[in-house]
């Protein structure tokens, strides 16, 4: 039984507006009403009257840990994170993006959200599957327990099953739609790089109008660049105008790290990314 | 005329580098597809050259570098280990034949290894064919 | 000129017109509708609300190739990709759509600067355009009637089509119209109560209703540049903004672009790409300052650009109220809801 979106949404605004005038925080990063209720803010709440103007429902899918980079070191900054959400900010620790000490984090277990354009509740097929956060300060409703633990690489058995001449025709056709506007790099928490390696000219990776050599290049290195950092929230496919399943992708590549180097993204702020590790007694096999 | 492969080789100057050259002084014949650039590192290995590779027209790529343990700068094969090994995952989940890229750990007295591989590797590209997948045809 | 054809006809219209030179006609695909050129007369699907990417990309299209040249080779042997466009047939425009035309024509055409890529595609094009359903209640992003455009509205079409149950009217505008409707022989001659019909659903349109604020261009233009310095307001309204770019490229009143030299293989090409003013390294200097590091200032540049300095320099607003920035917003920031917090401020 999960908390309603109503309660966490009440719970939301009173622990938003007890940070903000206790002056805990400086800022909590939040949802508001958008044009219509189907299509809600990401919010960031400045002062106690603020949070009034927080809301939380099943639409409310933006990760909002993408804007944490946004604000200068040492801001206190409470946010508002769904489990996903919950690991991106977990890698940014990590990745010394973000101090913990600098957070406070309001964890929301969910049951339910919904694609706004599709009307489909969002699982494991399109995000990583947990019900509860796997960091938090604050716990905004019930911890979820009891719901069916589903594998989020499930999703990717029919392409595994696919021969290669397959899989090349299905990514050559889906990469193809590309029409490279950088919704997908902005929506993830993780591409924070400035300048990102595509908008370099010397060297120039990618040819920069849409076509099969740049999209190749982006599509394949930003795989690669997310490797061990991709916390499966599924953003990057929800942002795309053009609908193509990148996630699928950065599953795969996420299945195959948690497979070669024994750990998944963002699940503890002790770990480091896969990459930016070894062990010595890694296999010769990975390399097969 | 039957098809000759283009190889990409890179090769880590400490190891790899100086088995390939052992293999030259030796006498040692393999086939010449391979243009063999070199790097201080495995580590310096950006992901992005194999994609880029492939893109301009290779029909494979080969790394070399030390045996993990034996870096000349300590670790750096050790992250290129990890690294080369999610390019492996990421060419094979796109489709590409798994068989055109390759790593092998060749030390600098492995000049006979180095031979051997690159025989070895070009009469798999060989028979693979010209790469298609990845080739920007303008 | 007034002709009709079944709906279930439109495909030998379809191949009608590409006997006569291009056709470019909404198809549907995986994520919506899109303008493409039609190579198969049965692909042509008039069952849409509007397309997903404007129609701009027929006269300035994302990529366009203009030298080609060889690396080291004497500048003199570079080629110039010349550009002569067969008849082309635009079909299926909204109304919203076909006034861009006219916005973008301002720049492309207007400024004394012609650009031959876009104007020589202008000429060779006639536009077909095509109401909206007005049984069908606007999409909640819309508002093009809020900038004076009916939803039945005939300007800027040669050929301006409405359907009438299940039979689709076609009516000439202008000569180009006249010329390509009488060269249709699969259309039929319009009935009595047609011409009617037709003239009523354009008035119905100018009552049609979509979200609607009043935007008086020299108002919402003073009010802009009231604001400019309210860094508050902009960064409120710039709150969830990703500074992706999206927007820009589905707008069909958005036209910068970046010209690059691209190499491969020893040679290269001079091309034109869209470029969009919320990518962060827009406008980077090659000294390395960035003017606009911030993403409010970006916003605000886009805002400010279509809804101020736009009508300062050329008239009219640079915005059609179609929509699909707002469809297509990874996080539903709605240019309509900005413009209507900033009358109101």
């Amino acid at each position: 039984m999960a908390t309603s979106f109503k309660q966490i949404e009440q719970n939301l605004k009173n622990e938003a507006r007890a940070l903000l005038e206790s002056g805990r925080v400086a800022l909590v990063l939040a949802y508001t009403r958008g044009y219509d209720d189907r299509h809600p803010l990401p919010y960031t709440a400045k002062c106690a009257s603020d949070a009034d103007n927080i809301i939380f429902n099943e639409y409310c899918n933006a990760n909002l840990a993408r804007y944490l980079v946004r604000h200068p070191r040492g801001t206190k900054i409470a946010i508002a994170v769904k489990p996903a959400d919950s690991r991106a900010v977990v890698v940014l620790i990590q990745e010394e993006k973000v101090h913990r000490d600098d957070l406070i984090i309001l964890g929301i277990p969910v049951l339910g959200m919904k694609n706004h354009k599709t009307d489909e509740i969002i699982d494991s097929r399109t995000t990583g599957g947990l019900y509860n956060p796997v960091l938090c300060d604050i716990l905004l409703g019930e911890e979820i327990t009891g719901e069916p633990i589903v594998s989020p690489y499930d999703v990717l058995a029919p392409y595994e099953a696919m021969d290669k001449e397959e899989r090349w025709a299905f990514w050559k056709k889906e990469l193809e739609r590309c029409i490279r506007c950088y919704a997908c790099r902005k929506a993830c928490p993780m591409c924070y790089c400035d300048p990102c390696f595509i908008d370099l000219d010397k060297p120039r990776w990618g040819e920069k109008a849409p076509g099969p050599g740049g999209n190749l290049m982006y599509h394949l290195t930003r795989f690669h660049h997310l490797a061990g950092r991709c916390i499966d929230c599924g953003e990057c496919y929800r942002a795309c105008p053009v609908d193509i399943p990148l996630h699928l992708f950065h599953k795969k590549v996420a299945k195959e790290c948690e497979e070669m180097f024994g750990l998944a993204a963002g699940m503890s702020i002790d770990e480091k990314p896969a990459l930016v590790d070894f062990r010595m007694d890694d296999s010769d096999a990975i390399l097969e | 005329m039957s098809f000759e492969p283009k190889i990409l080789g890179i090769a880590c100057n400490w190891c790899t580098y100086t088995g390939a050259d052992l293999a030259g002084t030796t006498r040692l014949q393999y086939p010449q597809n391979t243009r063999v650039v070199r790097v201080m590192c495995s580590s310096r290995i950006n992901p992005s050259f194999i994609f880029r590779a492939f893109q301009l027209g290779a029909d494979g790529v080969l790394v070399g570098g030390c045996h993990p343990g034996d870096c000349h700068y300590n670790t750096g094969n050790l992250y290129a280990r990890r690294r080369l090994a999610v390019v492996k995952k990421i060419l094979e989940f796109s489709g590409m034949e798994p068989g055109r890229f390759r790593v092998e750990w060749i030390s600098a007295s492995e000049g006979n290894k180095f031979a051997e591989v690159v025989r070895e590797f070009t009469q798999q590209i060989r028979e693979l064919g010209p790469q298609t997948k990845f080739k920007i045809t303008n | 000129m007034l002709k009709k054809i079944s709906v279930d006809k439109i495909s030998d219209l379809a191949a009608r017109l590409m006997d006569k030179g291009t056709l470019v006609a909404p198809v549907r695909e995986d994520a919506g509708h899109n303008f493409r050129k039609i190579t198969d007369a049965g692909q042509v699907d008039l069952g849409y609300y509007n397309t997903l990417m404007s129609p701009k990309s027929v006269f300035l299209p994302q990529k366009e190739d203009f030298v080609t040249y060889i690396a080291g080779r004497p500048l003199e042997e570079a080629k110039c990709i010349e550009l002569n466009p067969e008849p082309t047939f635009l079909f299926g425009v909204r109304p919203c759509d076909v006034r861009s035309f006219e916005i973008m024509d301002i720049h492309f055409i207007g400024t004394g600067a012609v650009d031959p890529y876009w104007s020589r595609r202008r000429e060779a094009t006639t536009i077909f355009g095509y109401a909206f359903d007005l049984n069908r209640p606007a999409e909640p992003t819309d508002f093009y009637t809020a900038l004076g455009i009916g939803a039945a509205d005939p300007e800027g079409s040669d050929v301006f089509m409405i359907l009438k149950g299940d039979e689709l009217l076609l009516k000439a505008f202008t000569a180009k119209g006249e010329k390509i409707l009488s060269q249709m022989d699969i259309l039929s001659e319009s009935g009595a109560d047609d011409a009617s019909y037709f003239d009523q659903t354009v008035a119905d349109g100018r009552s049609f209703k979509t979200r609607f604020i009043n935007i008086d261009a020299q108002a919402v233009a003073k009010k802009f540049e009231e604001l400019f310095h309210n860094a508050q307001f902009w960064e409120k309204v710039s709150d969830g903004c990703l500074s992706c770019g999206v927007c820009t490229f589905v707008c069909p009143t958005c036209y910068c672009f970046d010209i690059c030299d691209e190499n491969l293989f020893g040679g290269g090409t001079r091309r034109r790409v869209w470029d969009a003013c919320m990518f962060t390294d827009f406008t980077l200097e090659a000294s390395g300052h960035n003017p606009r590091t911030k993403v409010y200032q970006r916003l605000r540049q886009k805002i400010c650009h279509k809804y101020s300095y736009h009508i300062r320099k050329y008239g009219p607003i640079s915005c059609v109220g179609c929509g699909r920035c707002t469809r297509s917003c990874p996080v539903n920031i709605d240019i309509f809801s900005i413009v209507d917090e900033a009358l109101r401020a």
